[in-house]
């Protein structure tokens, strides 16, 4: 395969990465007016509609996993290029410093931001409430630290770690086994080892903020990441797996239609402190094959070069640092408006990006901070 | 003349052994022959050349440098292969190769492949998995590649097959077509460095006891058959090595033949048959027996 | 006496990658036993930190081993002084690729713990009792790890890396002979007591102390044999 071919490849890859990073800003905007979500988030507003839950489970289903799979695949790329040594590095500038870095600021922010809508908000959410009432206490406890929506960086890291102990001790050689055989073993196969790690958590599975890590997210997100390196070192294995892809979307559908369902019975909360054994199946499926959907779609129509795509491409990862404090700020602020929730949410998804876009025109794009966030 | 390293009355003491009043020189683009047998103190005289043991007295001067106070700069032009040398068991060749090319910015990497291929070796084996004479060449050749100003070589051909023998030698002999590199190698096989070496050093029981080139011993030794019986304190000459009588006949080593020999002897009642160049193996074992001659 | 840089660090990397497979093991238990403690169950933090203990001394063990004891049982120890290397640069690679080794995960594992103090409803009293094992922890590694670069035999090298370790116990068990300390474990309080602020101290200095002695010892030799 010819050099342009590679840099090809690439480009879908890219913008893959790009496209589910900006699609998480719109799904933490969405999560305020999802009625699901309403004794939950802090952010949650009193205007919802239950079609915003038809969609934005079905993106939090495919996002991150496919967030991991393109980042594996570019940890086998830059390996196979430039070394582990080279990785290394490259994960030290541009995960662990900016890691270090954002965390104390995005806690920090959205504590502050949290705090004055404790103080001001007029229509607090069953979060704030809880929490207003909480701090009534005369000794509230101290809750320790979670990565918060940086735990994508956190989880990165581990996945470098775990990367290099699987290079160290050969154990590679039974992925490469596995993605020679026929892609339904991958398709049907990766469902079902996802089923026990799924199960262990509640529907929809949360974001695994903690400090500690979880078997759970290893073992999903990790699948993704593996599969990702997997991807790279057969690099025929989409087009094999492409005969596959309208069967996939009419199974994606249907199951997502059954998952919608038992959503609306079998509501999260106190009384389904883990997914049932039948919901965590249908997370995995959907997880598996949106995903390998969203690959093959994206071979096939973002192949190209793009100056629109790129530069999104080279802003999404400020952009998706920033977004949440900045998010939840201003949805702090249209609490207390009287506005439809589609106009809130517009509201909420323009300013944030708009802000994350010029502040990385004006502080990242043509400074020394792109060889870290840009 | 600038010289490839320089003795001055060197020794060294072990509990059990010592290395005493070691002058010696070596020329640069020349090569030394180091002749002795087990226990003469050859590896010590080695070490104290690559500055890993210090003198307790006399000085050592390796490629210009002092040693063992310049002994990074000396060991960075220095190529040493010891017997007791082992490498990493479970890393492969080419791991190793990459180790020294990081290391040594002069590595060449083409005469390592080269190497590989004449010795026949696998980079990708496990040191774990090489014989003792692909073990012999692998160290060489991590020498080699890297093209040190001085090779100091222990026993290298010791243990090896034929075969193996003449691959080092013959990549030795390419070595040595570059003079301005210098070899200093101690063998057990005098047929090697009489081979091999431009001058010869015999060392034993730490003492040298002698060092000149390779002609002036094969022109000064003779073994020497006379007519005659044997006079008394005929050994005690300081030309003569030994001397033995054997029936009629009376068979002398001599260390420093010349011209007016013959009439000495004839002097003495001995009439010279013949005399005959001595193999350096028996100019060896003579001298050792003899006890120590400059 | 000029440090020969470029060279110590490839003098560390190749120890490095020598125990690269038994650094990798240790790697993935330590990773297995931190999601342990993230099942927040008793019998789950039991197991976690346990390993997490194994982990840190088996890792360091390794390290020792592999860089010090088997390269002079395998006789590698001649290749690596024919490098350009003076014994001075030779002892500092050595003690840095060990030290880190142990340091890294020891970092991480002290400060997890004085977190996990801290942000859970354990008392804030095992705060000072946790430093002083930890203490006693990085004082046995620069025993180990300094009889390890003296001896010439594996027998005593090895003896150096266990006894040190199989002494925390009756060391424990010392300390909460000690009053001032026993009382305050289940105190809710940071405390700094005279007898914790000594024995830390005192611990800190003293493994600081062996592992300079150390390398001024074997420093100041100038060759090898």
């Amino acid at each position: 395969m010819g050099p342009q071919a590679v840099q090809e490849r690439l480009h879908y890859m890219d913008h893959l990465r790009a496209l589910a990073m900006l699609a998480g800003v719109f799904f933490h905007a969405a999560l305020a007016y999802s009625p699901l979500m309403q004794g939950f988030f802090p952010t949650a507003d009193r205007q919802n509609s239950a079609g915003v839950d038809a969609v934005i489970w079905g993106l939090h289903l495919v996002r991150m996993p496919l967030f991991f799979l393109v980042a594996g695949f570019f940890a086998a790329w830059v390996i196979a290029a430039r070394g582990g040594p080279a990785l290394a590095r490259q994960r030290v500038r541009r995960i662990l410093v900016p890691f270090l870095v954002a965390w104390p600021l995005v806690l920090w922010s959205l504590s502050a931001s949290t705090g004055w809508a404790l103080e001001n908000v007029q229509h607090p959410s069953a979060f704030l409430a809880m929490v207003r009432e909480w701090l009534q206490q005369p000794d509230p406890p101290r809750l320790p630290p979670g990565t918060g929506h940086l735990w994508f960086l956190y989880y990165l890291l581990l996945f470098g770690v775990l990367h290099w102990v699987v290079r160290a001790l050969a154990l590679g050689r039974i992925g490469a086994w596995l993605v020679a055989r026929h892609p339904a073993w991958l398709l049907l196969g990766l469902p079902v080892l996802l089923w026990p790690a799924l199960a262990s958590v509640s529907a929809p599975h949360p974001a695994p903020e903690g400090l500690v890590p979880q078997f759970w997210a290893i073992a999903y997100y990790g699948a993704f990441f593996a599969l990702g390196t997997l991807v790279h070192a057969r690099a025929d294995w989409p087009e094999r797996a492409r005969p596959f892809a309208p069967w996939l979307a009419l199974a994606s559908l249907a199951l997502y239609a059954v998952f919608l369902w038992r959503l609306s019975v079998e509501l999260p909360g106190q009384a389904q402190p883990v997914a049932s054994w039948g919901m965590a199946l249908l997370e995995a499926c959907l997880s598996v094959w949106l995903a390998v959907l969203c690959l093959l779609a994206g071979r096939r129509l973002l192949d190209r070069a793009s100056g629109v795509m790129r530069y999104l491409a080279q802003s999404a990862y400020w952009t998706y640092l920033l977004h949440l404090p900045l998010l939840f700020a201003v949805q702090y602020v249209l609490m207390d408006k009287d506005w439809s929730w589609g106009l809130k949410f517009a509201v909420a998804v323009s300013a944030t990006l708009a802000a994350c876009l010029l502040s990385y025109q004006l502080l990242v794009r043509h400074t020394p901070l792109r060889g870290f966030v840009g | 003349m600038t010289l490839a390293f320089s003795l001055s009355g060197v020794g060294k003491c072990y509990p059990h052994f010592a290395l005493r009043d070691i002058t010696l020189d070596l020329p640069e683009g020349q090569v030394m022959g180091l002749v002795g047998v087990n226990g003469a103190g050859k590896t010590t005289l080695l070490r104290l050349l690559t500055g890993l043991a210090a003198p307790d007295a006399g000085d050592v001067t390796v490629l210009g440098h002092r040693l063992p106070e310049g002994q990074v700069a000396a060991k960075r032009d220095i190529g040493f292969a010891s017997e007791d040398m082992r490498l990493y068991r479970g890393q492969t060749l080419r791991w190793h190769m990459d180790l020294m090319r990081g290391i040594y910015p002069d590595w060449s990497e083409a005469y390592a492949v080269e190497l590989l291929k004449r010795f026949d070796l696998r980079a990708e084996q496990t040191l774990g998995g090489f014989s003792h004479g692909q073990r012999v060449k692998a160290l060489l050749l991590l020498c080699l590649a890297r093209r040190p100003r001085l090779l100091l070589l222990d026993e290298p051909t010791t243990g090896l097959d034929p075969v193996a023998r003449i691959e080092v030698l013959e990549a030795l002999a390419d070595v040595l077509r570059d003079e301005s590199r210098s070899v200093l190698f101690s063998s057990h096989n005098t047929h090697d460095v009489e081979q091999m070496a431009d001058s010869i050093t015999f060392l034993h029981q730490g003492r040298l006891v002698a060092s000149a080139d390779k002609h002036a011993f094969v022109d000064r030794w003779r073994r020497v058959v006379c007519q005659g019986a044997l006079p008394e304190g005929l050994e005690a000459w300081p030309e003569i090595a030994s001397a033995r009588a054997n029936g009629s006949l009376v068979e002398i080593k001599a260390r420093a033949w010349d011209a007016g020999m013959p009439e000495r002897l004839a002097a003495q009642g001995l009439q010279v048959q013949r005399d005959d160049p001595m193999a350096l193996e028996d100019i060896f074992v003579t001298a050792v027996r003899s006890g120590a001659v400059a | 006496m000029t440090l020969n840089i470029p060279v110590i660090k490839l003098l560390v990397a190749k120890d490095w990658q020598l125990f690269q497979k038994q650094l990798a093991v240790c790697v993935l238990a330590g990773i297995v036993s931190l999601c342990f403690l993230g099942l927040a169950k008793p019998w789950a933090f039991y197991v976690g930190s346990l390993m997490l203990i194994i982990v840190m001394v088996s890792s360091a063990c390794f390290s020792i081993a592999t860089s010090l004891v088997v390269e002079r049982k395998e006789q590698t120890l001649a290749f690596v002084m024919s490098l350009p290397v003076s014994p001075l640069d030779f002892t500092v690679a050595k003690l840095v690729g060990n030290l880190v080794t142990f340091l890294v995960p020891f970092g991480v594992m002290l400060g997890g713990t004085l977190a996990v103090v801290l942000f859970t409803p354990l008392p804030d009293g095992l705060f000072v009792y946790a430093l002083l094992i930890f203490g006693y922890l990085l004082f046995a590694f620069s025993v180990s790890l300094a009889i390890a670069m003296a001896v010439e035999t594996e027998g005593w090298a090895t003896f150096g890396m266990i006894a040190p370790m199989v002494l925390i116990n009756p060391y424990m068990m010392a300390l909460t002979q000690v009053p001032d300390i026993k009382d305050r474990i289940g105190v809710d309080a940071i405390v700094w007591t005279t007898p914790a602020v000594l024995i830390l101290s005192a611990l800190v200095t003293m493994a600081v102390g062996l592992v300079a002695a150390t390398a001024w010892r074997h420093a100041r030799k100038p060759a090898f044999y």
